[in-house]
């Protein structure tokens, strides 16, 4: 059997509302045992590109490969070795923290003995004791927290994580990036959307940087960055991750005097 | 007092009601066609109200007569408030309003000034103020008065309606609120038929009955009404008390603080009572249904409404055989109106619910087409929940009914009550499929009280009550064997015919599930 060349192969993706373009003709590849930052502003298609990769959307067109097999919404298989973590968390409210990642261990196929451990183990290890409260009485860390947990606990081999790190405390991200570091030493792989940086610059090896609506225009390996390298587009070169972001999805001076 | 920014909300409370409407892709017709019927339905109440205002005068009976039918109409105002959450929507919470520069008293202002103004409110202002109008036209009282005492008693009844709705909210939350409450309903329910004949006995507790009746609020409306000397005085002093009076709790309920939850560790139960019925559901859909029955559990109104499905129907029983007895309405014997009554068990504990099946998920829908399954096995799961959870109550009612029935039972009475339960269980919660993907409303799963349903939901519930109530008494007269036990084995066939629609239905609205499931997550996540 041929190796898997690449964890997520998406070709020509478009994804209209009516008449509005979401996504564009997006064309990207990502390889296994990889951490990929997808980042673009807001409104650029972030969260409906990673809506047709986790099946929540149907694309428009397109194709859409996950680990080597052709993925849809329907496609169960496939869906048992992702893991997601929306940007609406998707949380049943009324629930406690271990009913709700009991249930989704359970569905996704975990054994009873199996899913008990490990909600136990994710509760602790993420700092979710306080298991006297419902999901819908949680702060918005903790129920960021939870979704994460609920992402990993059937131990993914592709992690989709929308804005992953947004209202989780410094200890909280450390923690966050040690797991994922890890992941992907194993081969794993994860697709991520982030609207901080330096995050990405130390975080991910790839970065793909996506405009309205959902068009890209750079694509390329960050790890470079920590050896003193530098990222290049049309002949320019930028040392860090900002500039080149700011110049490619341009760059907006307002003078608001009364500020 | 910031009385332009309290306009300000109410005016957005309007706009918000015409946005939602405008980004609904062809209900501006719907909700131009609901407005016109809504005035309709307003002059139709007040000319009625006016009709009974006459009535009243040319009875020769106008005081105690005007206020017999103002306590209807504030009664019929709890309850169909209370009970069936009509005109109890909060559209600004008081977080919600927290974010504008407004004090406390203000806020509380805007909050009821906006709820007073629902239109299910103005139905009723329409029917009391067409009594005043009536019993004016008619030289029974003063114009100025009527209209003023009208005011008076609106407030009350709102009021009433508020604090009652926050005493049974606050109610339900305990443990055992619930069965509390339970036990209050069905003591309130039979109290009148027992209350009856203990006052024909015993004058003297009568005529003190009677005498407490005068200083409610739509008794003393109906003494102001009717009157032009001094004690229309003392009428309305007796309705401005009541409303201060209610003002006071109101606000003191809502200063009153709630329990909140504390930081702890409790000790993790695993396996509890709903996953251990679910797994009779095997592996796959068992989860998916244990889900469902914690998530419907946990909501306040579901755990009223369930377990008052067979209170309510025997209340049902017992009201409806015995006017049947008496003739009236309900002539034409008592079995067609029982047939109907077990045609509403099949649906009365959970119809509310199985018609807007994913309204109350909010941000969870989406976690549903995340699972490894068909997209769709979470919606039929959660059908099935309904299924079971209102197939659990005709054989106990069944059972209750052949113990302490009000009229004389046969095996083939029971089999075709059954029968025809199994099928209204069948039906409408074959309906409720269609109307949960085609007509959902985002619902708010911790609110206790108010319409959540969309049009379509209301129809389905409210209909199939009116349609059972009175169906089969109206078949009896011009069929009358379609409802006789002689051809008792008639309903089996027709509940095996209604799961046939049923399963048809499942089957079809799966597809349809998939095909719809993007504005679903955009209208349950508050985007569509």
């Amino acid at each position: 059997m041929e190796p898997q060349t690449s964890a997520i192969r998406i070709t020509s993706l478009a994804k209209l509302y009516g008449k509005v373009t979401a996504v564009e003709n997006l064309s990207l590849e990502v390889r296994p045992g990889r951490i990929f930052g997808f980042l673009g502003p807001n409104g650029s298609g972030k969260s409906t590109t990673i809506g047709c990769l986790t099946g929540l959307l149907d694309p428009t067109a397109g194709k859409i490969e996950i680990l080597g097999q052709p993925f849809d919404a329907e496609n169960a298989a496939i869906k048992k070795r992702i893991g997601v973590m929306p940007e609406t968390l998707g949380l049943f409210d009324p629930l406690y923290a271990h009913e709700f990642l009991a249930f989704v261990g359970r569905m996704f196929g975990l054994n009873e003995l199996t899913t008990r451990k490990r909600v136990t183990e994710l509760l602790d290890a993420l700092e979710l004791t306080d298991t006297a409260k419902t999901l819908a009485e949680y702060s918005t860390g903790m129920r960021k927290r939870v979704a994460f947990a609920a992402a990993v606990i059937h131990s993914p081999e592709v992690l989709f994580l929308d804005e992953p790190f947004e209202s989780i405390d410094p200890a909280g991200v450390s923690l966050m990036k040690q797991w994922l570091r890890r992941f992907t030493d194993q081969g794993r792989t994860v697709f991520m959307t982030t609207h901080v940086l330096e995050t990405v610059e130390r975080v991910c090896h790839d970065v793909a940087i996506i405009t309205k609506p959902g068009k890209l225009v750079w694509q390329g390996d960050v790890t470079v960055l920590a050896n003193d390298g530098v990222l290049q587009f049309n002949g320019q070169e930028f040392t860090a991750l900002e500039p080149l972001f700011l110049h490619l999805t341009g760059e907006r001076y307002k003078d608001l005097d009364w500020l | 007092m910031n009385l332009e920014l309290i306009g300000n909300l109410i005016r957005l409370r309007y706009k918000l009601l015409w946005a939602n409407t405008r980004t609904r892709n062809g209900k501006i017709a719907l909700f131009f066609a609901g407005y016109l019927l809504l005035v309709m339905v307003v002059a139709l109440l007040a000319a009625g109200g006016l009709g009974a205002g006459m009535a009243a005068v040319r009875s020769g009976h106008g005081t105690p007569l005007a206020g017999a039918l103002l306590t209807g109409i504030f009664l019929q105002g709890l309850l169909a408030s209370v009970v069936l959450g009509f005109g109890m929507t909060v559209v600004f919470s008081e977080t919600e309003l927290r974010r504008y520069p407004l004090k406390a008293r203000e806020r509380r202002l805007t909050r009821h000034f906006i709820g007073i103004a629902d239109p299910f409110w103005i139905l009723f202002f329409a029917l009391d103020l067409g009594l005043a109008f009536g019993l004016y036209l008619f030289g029974a009282g003063s114009f100025w008065y009527g209209l003023l005492a009208v005011l008076l008693l609106f407030v009350c009844n709102y009021m009433g309606a508020r604090v009652l709705a926050m005493l049974v909210e606050r109610l339900t939350s305990k443990r055992f609120g619930s069965m509390v409450m339970l036990g209050a309903l069905m003591t309130l329910g039979f109290l009148p038929a027992l209350l009856g004949p203990v006052l024909q006995k015993n004058k003297a507790l009568a005529a003190e009955v009677i005498r407490l009746w005068w200083t409610t609020p739509p008794a003393a409306a109906g003494v102001a009404m009717t009157h032009t000397d001094l004690s229309v005085l003392s009428a309305f002093g007796v309705i401005a008390l009541w409303a201060v009076a209610l003002i006071a709790v109101l606000v003191a309920l809502e200063r009153w603080p709630r329990k909140t939850a504390v930081a702890q560790s409790a000790k993790i139960v695993w396996e509890d009572r709903m996953d251990r019925l679910a797994a009779v559901f095997g592996p796959r859909t068992g989860p998916l249904v244990a889900h469902w029955m914690r998530f419907y559990f946990r909501n306040n109104r579901f755990r009223t409404i369930y377990p008052l499905a067979l209170p309510l129907t025997a209340f049902l029983l017992f009201f409806f055989t015995r006017q049947a007895r008496g003739g009236g309405p309900f002539s034409g014997g008592p079995f067609p109106v029982v047939l109907g009554v077990f045609g509403i068990l099949g649906f009365v504990g959970t119809g509310q619910f199985a018609v807007n099946q994913l309204g109350y998920l909010g941000g969870g829908f989406r976690r549903f087409l995340l699972l490894p399954t068909d997209p769709a096995a979470a919606f039929r799961a959660g059908s099935y929940m309904f299924i079971c959870l209102a197939g659990a109550l005709i054989l106990p009612g069944a059972i209750l009914f052949a113990v302490f029935a009000p009229i004389p039972t046969s095996a083939a009475m029971l089999a075709m009550l059954v029968g025809f339960s199994l099928t209204s269980l069948f039906l409408v919660h074959g309906v409720a499929l269609w109307t949960s993907l085609l007509s959902p409303r985002r619902g708010k799963y911790a609110q206790s009280f108010g319409n959540d349903l969309s049009f379509a939901g209301n129809i389905v519930i409210i209909g199939g009550m009116a349609v059972l109530l009175f169906g089969p008494r109206g078949l009896a007269k011009i069929w009358p064997e379609a409802v006789s036990p002689l051809y008792w084995w008639a309903t089996p066939l027709l509940a095996l015919a209604a799961a046939g629609f049923y399963f048809a239905s499942l089957r079809s609205a799966s597809t349809l599930f998939r095909l719809r499931r993007e504005q679903l997550m955009a209208l349950f996540e508050g985007r569509g």
